[in-house]
């Protein structure tokens, strides 16, 4: 694994270009290039604060805000692991020809995708300097993100690696078995409603109580999901001064540590399994394809 | 038949030892998760010899022609000394940077610029982005598309993309260039433009390897010709020897094929 790290390190001017060229690819066909990626998640808050502040009347504070802080960190981890499951085939003819470290095209994938997260959340920026928020049933004037935020680079790098572990996987499962992109498919849209996404975490709990002993057990369960984990982490450092959904966000207990050690462990060990499968086969691509 | 060995060629640039290589066939519906959930996964497919002990010596400042007719194993054992497929025993072995003239738009992205495109394809060749703005311009002039080069590469006739691509491998000076078919579609005077620089690259010792199916191109352009047969090295040697015999098994095969239609019609 580690003459495959420098091999890749020797070639990182072409993953440069390469994430450079999704993006310009990206933003280029189009009028509003750049904007057209920012409607969809906007759409999805907006469309998701109607149903269910309005038409189901879903008692919560902030929701809109909630949904944002999520669903941005959601569409980098959807767009990465799809985009890679079909990016060995669209570049067979280069697997073909030329030699260079295939993880080249997957990572690509996943780094153009990160970039447009980055991006996408100065809109979350944008937001919290438009909108108040609410604390304690008082509107919080913007800005009023706090301290909490320097926890964000961690947890995109964390994220980051979850996403290149299940990048190289797929996309090299899909050379041998095209069938794989559609399950990927499939599990990728039932893994949304298993994150606190659309609904808060404050749902995940045995009766009324989210302190009670049976609810904290569940809630320890769910966040072995490292998307469900990563996206709780992100609500908390992004919106550490809005009421939060969930009483258990306010503090910081030795459940969450261990919780965020399980969940380092599993990125960290996603991308590297990832690596080692992805390098195993690396090689035959080109004979497959 | 062991080639002429001239001194003042120099060290090996370009080295196959016993080099087999077997591509395994997957029947129809073989290797599909179907077949998996099946448990037919277990199968082992029957491999395919494309290239079959293949041993030569290529020499720095070497220009090497490849003949044999289609699906004889000259563009496997072209992906195996670009290191796009790894020997399935014996060694390929090249020393120095490698190029390979990308196919027609292999490298290109249609949706971008030409010059964009001359920044990925130089990546893709393993050069860094400076080293490729360093020879943009000259890039640019020798391809004769200046006018073109901040349009999409849609736009471009498959000529102009071939003038651009080999514009791209010969201004990044590389030590060996693999050559695969290509000089074929360009016009007149681009034709003759890129004999030049192949002689330009031959003054500058710097090596050729040359698959065509155009013998004339391949007298022009190698002084010696490695002849496959089936994934079989049938001969090695001086070029007008080798194209000779090759022309006259192409006309006794054609004779005899000849003679069979006669028999059976």
């Amino acid at each position: 694994m580690l003459t495959d790290l420098r091999e890749l390190y020797r070639y990182r001017e072409l993953l440069a270009v390469l994430v450079a060229r999704d993006l310009k690819v990206r933003y280029k066909r189009s009028a509003l290039g750049f904007l057209w990626s920012l409607i969809n998640p906007l759409m999805q808050m907006v469309v998701l604060t109607v149903i269910f502040k309005f038409v189901l009347r879903y008692k919560v504070e902030n929701y809109s805000a909630w949904v944002l802080a999520a669903i941005l960190p959601w569409s980098f981890f959807q767009n990465s692991i799809l985009d890679a499951a079909q990016s060995i085939l669209i570049h067979y003819n280069l697997l073909k020809k030329v030699y260079f470290p295939r993880e080249v095209i997957p990572l690509a994938s996943v780094l153009s995708n990160l970039t447009h997260l980055g991006l996408s959340l100065l809109v979350f920026f944008a937001y919290g300097l438009l909108f108040p928020i609410y604390h304690s049933h008082a509107l919080v004037a913007p800005p009023w993100w706090g301290w909490a935020l320097l926890w964000l680079p961690g947890i995109v790098t964390l994220h980051a690696l979850l996403c290149v572990g299940l990048a190289l996987m797929v996309s090299a499962l899909n050379v041998y078995y095209e069938d794989v992109k559609f399950i990927v498919q499939i599990l990728v849209n039932l893994l949304f409603y298993a994150c606190p996404i659309i609904y808060g975490t404050v749902s995940i709990a045995v009766g009324k109580d989210p302190l009670s002993p049976a609810s904290q057990s569940l809630f320890f369960w769910y966040r072995l999901n490292p998307m469900a984990s990563l996206i709780y982490l992100y609500q908390k450092a992004l919106l550490s001064h809005a009421t939060p959904l969930d009483p258990r966000m306010r503090i910081f207990t030795e459940q969450d540590a261990l919780v965020l050690a399980i969940t380092v462990v599993e990125c960290v060990g996603a991308a590297l399994l990832g690596y080692a499968f992805f390098n195993r086969r690396k090689w035959e691509f080109a004979e497959r394809l | 038949m062991r080639p002429p060995s001239s001194p003042e060629l120099g060290r090996p640039a370009l080295l196959a030892e016993g080099l087999w290589k077997a591509f395994p066939q997957y029947k129809p519906g073989m290797g599909s998760l179907k077949a998996l959930f099946a448990f037919q996964a277990r199968q082992k497919p029957e491999p395919v010899w494309a290239l079959r002990d293949l041993t030569f010596t290529v020499r720095a400042g070497e220009s090497v022609a490849v003949i044999g007719r289609n699906g004889s194993g000259k563009s496997t054992l072209l992906g195996a000394l670009a290191r796009v497929y790894r020997p399935t025993q014996g060694r390929v072995e090249a020393r120095g940077r490698v190029a390979p003239l990308l196919e027609l738009g292999a490298g290109f992205h249609p949706d971008l610029t030409g010059r964009e495109n001359i920044v990925l394809n130089g990546a893709l060749l393993g050069l860094s982005r400076r080293e490729i703005a360093a020879r943009m311009d000259d890039i640019i002039a020798f391809s004769e598309l200046e006018s073109f080069m901040d349009t999409p590469i849609k736009t471009y006739s498959s000529g102009m993309q071939m003038r651009l691509g080999f514009s791209i491998a010969v201004q990044t000076e590389p030590d060996i260039l693999l050559v695969d078919e290509v000089l074929a579609v360009g016009d007149e005077a681009f034709q003759h433009k890129c004999y030049r620089q192949i002689e330009r690259f031959q003054r500058e010792g710097r090596t050729i390897l040359f698959v065509s199916h155009d013998l004339d191109a391949v007298k022009r352009v190698a002084p010696r010709t490695l002849w496959i047969v089936k994934g079989e090295m049938r001969q090695d040697g001086p070029t007008d020897e080798v194209v000779e015999a090759y022309l006259e098994a192409t006309r006794a095969a054609e004779a005899a094929d000849d003679a069979e239609a006669g028999h059976s019609g």
